[in-house]
């Protein structure tokens, strides 16, 4: 899988499933923390996100402290669907 | 005056019977086992507290099961149990009931959504959807019982139980009820299973509330009821001693977010203080803390701090347990349940302990009770969180263990604004009367609402479309009556009470269809809260910063009306200062085609959509902050059954006065007292578009009216089957504009 066609999929889900009203994909910095400070995402929105990932890509994000590093990012999210495709 | 408990039903999964309940949880017994109620594919876990061996076709009479619930039997039984104990009839006293609850018959009816819903042409009326409005409950209750005489169905989500007690010991501070019968039941159901499971916020072990390990909680269901009386009415009736005395209670939402609770536990905290306060105790004086205590991670460190923040040092001392280890979250009930728990700890002089739990999370430094003890209990506090964070806390005591308060002085109830948002678009305080005159029919179905333009979309991302209606309703009405609810020189907290009929059916049908088609593990997390009666109102508060009480209310077609009346009775007894106070309903193939001609009776004219807020506030807390109501509340009212009589002892109309109602028909059992029998009769109905909430435009057109001088009473009038409510508005100063 390309990792910028990853990318684009993962900010356009994040769009419609965490209801970034008035957000467009390019809007999302793929290197901003995504929670916090960042896009200002919670904890809810992890586990949406969570669930659509495996829904959209068929990969599943693992919970607890290996989450952290996984979803610090839209690249590490996209990284971790990459290489978990590839595992495949 | 004291209010007196005189008697307890439960139905737990340890047992039917509150003896039992107590018995076994005095034991350290576990309820936990293998779900038998359901089967769904690749679920994470099955381990659940059932209440075993129970069926609707126990209470619901011969031939008719299919159109009860498990929950309706459930509280049935604990009902029966506590008038029993007490020694009350409906048949022979007016005994009024409060039903706390989330789910009602959702168990019985999920699955019969998603099915109806795969083809739109398919719908059609159904008699076991009569179970689905969080108000069937009550009204089973009612049927298989008898003719209690004032109902209420609430719900703040896990809170609800808790509420229910509240709302009781208002109406009997005001003089209003003489006996009342309040608690909560919720069954288990697919719905919450998944839904909680989405959350990642269930244990596949036994739980271990304020443990080190904990890792979620286990869900259970159940019902409790509890009789309670003034203390004058139950020693009329020859009772010389009641079980325990309910003596304190506090209410309040965090305004934080809805599903994780504020971490440092201030609004708890609050909440806590606000129940010591009203019982006249300080934390010296609580023998015992009945915890909310779910076992999620974030419940137990925040009920720990909010529990150190209001004991201070003596949360060092105070024994704090948690019966989820035993029972499971049984949501809705849950405050019912360990309010009539907390009721026998201090009638056996036995605290219950907190099964699970072995090594305490140094986030939670508590006096945990972990085993059983014997100890002189002279006040529990009984604590309840729900989602949205509506928090609500009871206390109960040792009978004459502490001096008698007073009744409270009746306060006049004013209002201060109004506002719908429905066909024609988003009225305030002084438009609402666009729906009185003539014009044409609204386009039926949804509404043109446009979120963006009244709410900052960002921020309101997580509310629905119910949501969004609610809280674009009282924003306008609280930004037409100048009231910034952050602003602390209003000096109290403004709360809201708003509920629908029917809930959020078709979120709660796209959930489960969407667990059918894809598999439980893809429920969604984001949609799950938004399903529960309470959400939309629990959003509005998140939203609109209200730190008040905040619960929803639901009947069927006077959700409104019930609303309004709800939170008059509360403001009356200062139970809050500033209330917003109505409904939200939905354009739904769902409602229109099912629920509403099955349980509603509302099947005729052009089906639309709204919202409704009507701001109340005690008048001297108005007068003190300078506001000028737009009308006053003078008087009030509701009944179960035709309405014979209800309305005879409405005042007489002034000169310019109507009568007012959201439908175009009077109900036919009503009969109007004759002097308001002379006067014009008009409807919403025709402008505002016939569904459930249309009583609540009713209301603000009402306001809108006397706002500006063009009327000087109306006396509103609303009516579902077997119930109605009604409630006279009056100008501020009649004859002047």
């Amino acid at each position: 899988m390309d990792p910028a066609d990853v990318r684009q999929k993962l900010k356009e889900l994040m769009v419609t499933e965490l209801n970034l009203e008035g957000k467009e994909p390019a809007d999302i910095d793929d290197a901003a923390p995504l929670f916090g400070a960042g896009l200002g995402l919670d904890s809810l929105d992890a586990l949406q996100l969570a669930m659509s990932v495996e829904e959209k890509f068929g990969v599943r994000v693992p919970e607890g402290d290996e989450a952290r590093s996984i979803f610090a990012s839209v690249n590490a999210l996209a990284d971790h669907i990459v290489r978990a495709k590839a595992a495949a | 005056m004291r209010i007196w408990v005189t008697g307890i039903g439960v139905v737990s999964p340890l047992g039917r019977g509150a003896g039992v309940t107590m018995d076994r949880l005095l034991a350290g017994d576990r309820a936990f086992g293998e779900l038998s109620l359901f089967n769904l594919p690749e679920m994470r876990t099955r381990l659940a507290a059932e209440v075993p061996g129970l069926s609707a076709a126990e209470v619901a009479p011969e031939g008719d099961a299919e159109a009860w619930s498990r929950t309706d039997a459930m509280s049935v039984l604990a009902v029966r149990e506590a008038l029993a104990q007490a020694g009350v009839a409906p048949e022979a006293a007016p005994i009024d009931l409060i039903v706390g609850g989330t789910t009602a018959g959702m168990y019985e009816t999920e699955d019969l959504l998603a099915e109806l819903s795969r083809d739109a042409d398919a719908i059609k009326p159904l008699r076991a959807m009569l179970t689905h409005p969080l108000s069937s409950t009550a009204d089973h209750v009612r049927a298989a019982v008898g003719p209690f005489r004032r109902v209420r169905s609430v719900c703040s989500a896990c809170s609800s139980g808790a509420n229910a007690l509240l709302l009781a010991a208002a109406w009997i501070r005001a003089g209003v009820s003489r006996c009342v019968v309040a608690g909560g039941a919720d069954g288990l159901c697919r719905l919450t299973y998944t839904g909680f499971g989405a959350l990642s916020a269930v244990d596949p072990n036994p739980c271990r509330p304020f443990d080190k390990r904990r890792a979620g909680l286990n869900l259970g269901e159940g019902a409790a009821f509890l009789v309670v009386e003034p203390e004058e009415a139950s020693r009329a009736r020859g009772v010389t001693r009641p079980i325990a005395e309910l003596v304190g209670w506090g209410v309040g939402a965090e305004a934080h977010h809805i599903t994780n609770p504020e971490r440092e536990g201030r609004t708890a905290a609050r909440v806590m203080q606000a129940a010591l306060t009203r019982a006249r105790l300080s934390p010296a004086d609580i023998d015992h803390v009945n915890a909310h205590g779910t076992a999620t991670p974030l419940n137990d460190s925040m009920e720990a701090a909010a529990i150190r923040a209001c004991f201070g040092p003596e949360a060092e001392r105070v024994p704090v347990s948690s019966v989820k280890g035993q029972i499971g979250h049984t949501l809705g009930a849950a405050g019912a349940i360990e309010a009539a728990v907390s009721v026998m700890t201090i009638a056996r002089g036995e605290i219950p302990p907190t099964m699970g739990l072995e090594e305490v999370d140094p986030a939670c430094p508590l006096a945990h009770a972990t085993r059983a003890t014997k100890a002189d209990v002279r006040a529990v506090m009984s604590n309840s969180f729900g989602f949205g964070g509506t928090d609500t806390s009871l206390v109960f005591a040792a009978p004459n263990a502490f001096p008698a308060p007073e009744a409270p002085a009746r306060r006049s109830v004013v209002v201060v604004s109004a506002a719908t948002i429905g066909p024609l678009g988003v009225l305030g305080a002084r438009e609402n009367d666009a729906y009185l005159e003539p014009g044409p029919a609204p386009s039926p179905g949804p509404i043109h609402f446009q979120a963006a333009d009244h709410l900052d979309v960002g921020r309101a991302r997580r509310l629905d479309r119910a949501g969004r209606l609610s809280t674009v309703a009282i924003q306008r009405a609280l930004r037409d009556a100048g009231l910034d609810p952050s602003d602390p020189s209003i000096g109290a907290e403004v709360g809201a009470i708003l509920g629908a009929a029917f809930g959020s059916v078709d979120g709660s049908t796209a959930f489960m269809r969407r667990i059918y088609e894809k598999g439980v593990k893809f429920a969604s997390p984001a949609d799950f809260p938004n399903l529960v009666p309470s959400s939309p109102v629990g959003h509005a508060s998140i939203y609109l910063g209200l730190r008040g009480p905040v619960f929803a209310v639901a009947d069927l077609g006077v959700t409104a009306e019930c609303a309004v009346v709800t939170a008059a009775d509360l403001i009356a007894v200062g139970e809050g200062e500033v209330l917003a106070a109505g409904s939200v309903e939905e354009a739904s193939p769902m409602i229109e085609r099912c629920l509403g001609p099955v349980c509603s009776g509302e099947a005729h004219g052009v089906r639309s959509e709204g919202a409704s807020a009507i701001l109340l506030e005690a008048e001297p807390h108005a007068r003190a902050r300078g506001m000028k109501p737009i009308a006053r509340l003078p008087w009030w009212t509701s009944w179960r059954g035709a309405g014979e009589g209800a309305l005879d002892a409405a005042p007489e109309p002034p000169t310019r006065a109507v009568v007012l109602t959201g439908q175009e028909d009077l109900p036919p059992g009503l009969r109007l007292p004759e002097a308001w029998a002379r006067i014009p009769h008009r409807a919403v109905a025709p402008r505002s578009g016939v569904h459930e909430g249309a009583g609540g435009f009713a209301m603000a057109a009402a306001l809108a009216a006397i706002a500006r001088g063009e009327l000087d009473a109306a006396l509103v009038v609303g009516h579902a089957p077997e119930r109605g409510y009604a409630l006279l508005l009056t100008a501020d100063e009649p004859g002047s504009s």
